[in-house]
């Protein structure tokens, strides 16, 4: 615990220094405190996952009414985990990116705060610290969304969406546990764990709900999501990434903590909604993401396809735990787990490349991009491995958490309840399809994007990021690799997550490097999949190697019967997307465009056409338009009441006062 | 003893209430300020009925103080601010005369009515009159919001405060010295300010009509 409180010290510094000190001091300085802090806050989190006590702080002098505390153990050193390899690797990064109006004083210490406020939210062990920590990350997310408004015009809507959907989330949460909490008249989780029991099955319900409305809204599930794909590109990238791989998982750390921490894990219907909502998600992201050409919208909608599988596990094991099968209820919420922590690895690190790729070609829209292998071959090689990560490829990160899923879904069908086997199979059924999905998404990433002629100046001019944010990346790489490698060797860290949130039961795991679920029968190596792929490849490059020395005959690609290739004839994101888009024409909406101008002399040539598509969010269009449509008539209508004469303020004043004699 | 206590503090806050009704019933703004100077007396009159029944020194200083702020100076100053228009009246109010009278019949009905439940907490001699405050209050407001001369409102407002002045001293024998000071002294301030305010206006554009200001909000 001291060590945390020591992590959250030198982050409070680290804002400090990011708001006194000159300028040219100022990003390096801020950075180092911040990056020191985010590392001291990892050992602090693996130490309780190594050991598994469980500590706490209270100091009833630094917040009114009720103090601070805070609480670690297991579940939230998990989540401060999560947190703190992110903001470590977005604070070396911040080094080489800062500049312009995000190395502005109120940036970097509110960035600062930002990355602190994500450690302190897990950490939080009442109410009111809790709801402290969750609206400094919310506000503090949302000046940040606001940092390059000069340049992303968008940035300004996207920050009134965010600001709108995260405060509505707020109070919705706040309501949730005011309700559970007002029953023992306590506000520390402890007391309203131990109060909970004695609530009626309704308050409960309602509670649940309330909570899980503000917690899936940050974690970005559908249809509380539109935010997300607004906000996440129009972040600077720092911020983007620690947005898209920590603060979306305290969404999720919220509906596990107050779900099964403070309400011991209510009914199994709950846990039906959370997995209909990770369905949702994860298929609706993953559509999305393959048909965006914006790189970090379609990184923003794979959060949410990522997030949306997380809910799915998360829902899984609720089920799975009140239906009497807590051995595959751990395996599910274990491999949510793996799947956040994963997740922000391999996501953190698209992002830092995104915006290294932003800086340095000036664009991040696909269509405008290509070849960037040969000019920036360290971030191609980052968004490789987060892309191999994302797609579950074995030895990578996402495919041992994915495989976990999986086996949880499967062994879940033996349930005798219906509505869980139903969440079993919808689990089942999202894996499958938002993994070809996304391998689609991801596959146009590499091959438009990295591959291929550049489709732009900028593109052609790209060059390398600075060693800073190329060290950041590659950071957030290694976790990659060694869950996807190794995973087994930190199974018994997620084991001790799990136990706290769903209580103690037969462990399903045998100790080993891979994973191996005795028990259950089923068991992943990846570590020798790695040394039989090496060994398999070196044997054919061995060979191959042999064979061309022999036969190599150089000879010019066909070119079609043209001379002179040029980077308009290459395939494009959008007509790589386009076969997909056809076939789920009745989910994405896409609107088009079609402008033909004809010569002056004859109306059967013509001159120029020009072509516009574009996919629309189809809840933003049915689901939240209306809704503002409304409030903003609302606002017109109640605009007539005040004409700015004084006598009609006092006489609603005079009206007020009469009317609360007659009623009161 | 008591009866005259009791007749003389009915009498003086019949009196309070009255001329708050006259000031309705009255067109000419000079005579609405002597209204305001007669109700400015009574509430020192009735402060000081209580404060020789209670044998409190307190009260006293503060029924004296009501005299000189509410009974002398502020009448004074309003005075001053309506000679500079001798003809000014209050020829428009936004409800005529006899219809205003009719409605704070009304008021002082409700005020009845609503202040039952007060007086019904502690039945004494004093706070059996509350109500009374309460439908000065009420007809205060009432003036301030129908009446548009910017004279006739400070008078509403003064009116209010005047029966705020009057529920406190009749439910709790009236409120520190200190607290009277300084609503005496902001109540001063608002007209002090108005002066000035009025002048000013008067110099730039000769209306004091205040719904004839719409415009210059923006």
């Amino acid at each position: 615990m001291t060590l945390l409180l020591v992590a959250l010290g030198v982050g409070a510094l680290a804002a400090l220094a990011g708001a006194a000190l000159a300028r040219r001091w100022r990003v390096a300085v801020a950075s180092t405190l911040g990056a020191l802090g985010c590392v001291l806050a990892v050992f602090a989190a693996v130490t309780t996952l190594r050991g598994g006590a469980t500590t706490t702080f209270h100091s009833a002098q630094v917040l009114p009414l009720s103090g601070v505390s805070l609480t670690l153990d297991p579940l939230a050193a998990w989540f401060i985990l999560v947190s703190s390899i992110v903001g470590a690797a977005a604070c070396v990064y911040n080094v080489g990116y800062a500049h312009g109006a995000l190395a502005s004083r109120p940036a970097q210490s509110t960035f600062m705060l930002f990355t602190f406020s994500l450690i302190a939210v897990p950490s939080a062990s009442n109410i009111t610290t809790f709801m402290f920590g969750w609206e400094l990350m919310a506000l503090s997310s949302l000046l940040l969304i606001l940092t390059e408004h000069a340049r992303h015009v968008e940035a300004r809507s996207a920050a009134l969406w965010y600001g709108v959907m995260t405060q509505l989330g707020a109070a919705s949460i706040l309501l949730g546990l005011l309700l559970v909490s007002s029953h023992g008249s306590a506000q520390s989780f402890a007391a309203i764990s131990a109060h909970a029991a004695g609530l009626s099955p309704a308050t409960r319900s309602l509670a649940f709900l309330l909570v899980l409305g503000g917690f899936a809204s940050k974690a970005g599930a559908v249809p509380l999501h539109v935010w997300l794909p607004k906000a996440h590109p129009a972040a600077p990238s720092s911020v983007s990434a620690l947005m898209s791989s920590a603060m979306v998982a305290m969404g999720v750390y919220g509906i596990i903590r107050v779900g099964q921490g403070l309400l011991h894990g209510g009914t199994v219907w709950w846990w039906f909604a959370v997995t209909l909502l990770g369905v949702v998600s994860a298929m609706y992201g993953a559509l999305h993401a393959t048909t965006s050409n914006d790189l970090k919208r379609l990184l923003a909608y794979s959060t949410i396809d990522i997030i949306g599988l997380v809910l799915t596990g998360v829902g899984a094991a609720g089920a799975l735990k009140d239906s009497g099968q807590p051995m595959v209820a751990h395996l599910a919420l274990g491999a949510a787990l793996l799947l956040v922590l994963a997740h922000a690895a391999f996501k953190g690190a698209l992002f830092l490349a995104a915006g290294a790729i932003d800086r340095s070609a000036g664009t991040r829209d696909l269509d405008l991009l290509g070849g960037l292998i040969h000019v920036m071959p360290v971030t191609a090689t980052v968004i490789v491995f987060g892309a191999g990560a994302i797609m579950a490829v074995p030895t990578l990160s996402g495919f041992s958490s994915e495989w976990l899923l999986l086996q949880s879904f499967l062994h879940g069908f033996t349930a005798l309840s219906t509505p869980v086997v139903i969440v079993m199979l919808l689990g089942t059924v999202a894996l499958a399809l938002t993994g070809g999905l996304t391998a689609v998404a991801f596959v146009k990433v590499i091959g438009i994007g990295f591959l291929g002629r550049a489709r732009s100046e900028g593109a052609a001019n790209a060059h390398e990021a600075s060693r800073s944010m190329l060290v950041a990346m590659g950071a957030l790489t290694i976790p990659s690799v060694f869950l996807g490698v190794a995973p087994g060797l930190v199974g018994a860290w997620w084991e001790r997550a799990v136990s706290l949130a769903l209580g103690r039961s037969s462990d399903p795991y045998t100790p080993s490097t891979g994973v191996v679920l005795a028990r259950l029968g089923g068991a992943i190596a990846p570590a020798a999949v790695l040394v039989a792929l090496i060994g398999v490849m070196s044997l054919v490059w061995l060979l191959s190697q042999n064979r061309t020395a022999r036969h190599a005959r150089r000879v010019d690609a066909w070119g079609c019967g043209r001379d002179g290739q040029t980077s308009r004839m290459q395939y494009t994101a959008t007509s790589f997307a386009e076969p997909l888009q056809r076939v789920f024409a009745d989910v994405l909406r896409p609107q088009s465009d079609v402008e033909v101008t004809h010569v002056v002399e004859s109306r059967y040539y013509e001159q120029s056409l020009s072509y516009e598509s574009r996919i629309v969010d189809v809840f933003e269009a049915r689901g939240y338009r209306p809704i503002i449509g409304w409030v903003l008539r609302a606002g017109g209508a109640a605009r007539r009441l005040q004409n700015g004469s004084l006598d009609r303020y006092l006489a609603f004043g005079f009206g007020a006062l009469i009317a609360i004699l007659v009623v009161g | 003893m008591t009866s005259t206590y009791v007749a003389t503090l009915e009498l003086a806050a019949g009196a309070v209430l009255l001329s708050a009704v006259m000031t309705l019933w009255r067109r000419s703004v000079s005579s609405i300020v002597a209204m305001l100077r007669l109700q400015g007396v009574a509430l020192c009159a009735v402060a000081v009925d209580l404060a020789l029944h209670e044998n409190d020194r307190a009260l006293l200083v503060t029924g004296a103080l009501v005299l000189v702020v509410k009974g002398v100076v502020v009448p004074t100053v309003l005075r001053r601010v309506a000679k500079w228009d001798p003809r000014s009246r209050e020829s428009r109010p936004l409800v005529n005369v006899p219809a205003s009278l009719v409605f704070a019949a009304g008021l002082i009905v409700l005020s009845y009515v609503v202040g039952t439940r007060i007086t019904s907490l502690s039945p004494d001699d004093a706070t059996r009159l509350a109500p009374l405050g309460l439908a000065t209050v009420l007809v205060g407001y009432f003036m301030l919001v129908t009446r548009r001369r910017a004279v006739s409102k400070i008078v509403g407002l003064i009116v209010v405060d005047n029966g705020i002045a009057l529920v406190t001293f009749l439910l709790t024998s009236g409120v520190p010295l200190i607290v009277e000071l300084g609503s005496s002294l902001d109540v001063m301030l608002v007209v002090v300010v108005l002066q000035f305010l009025m002048a000013s206006v008067r110099h730039h554009s000769r209306i004091d009509a205040l719904t004839e200001l719409r415009e210059l909000r923006d």
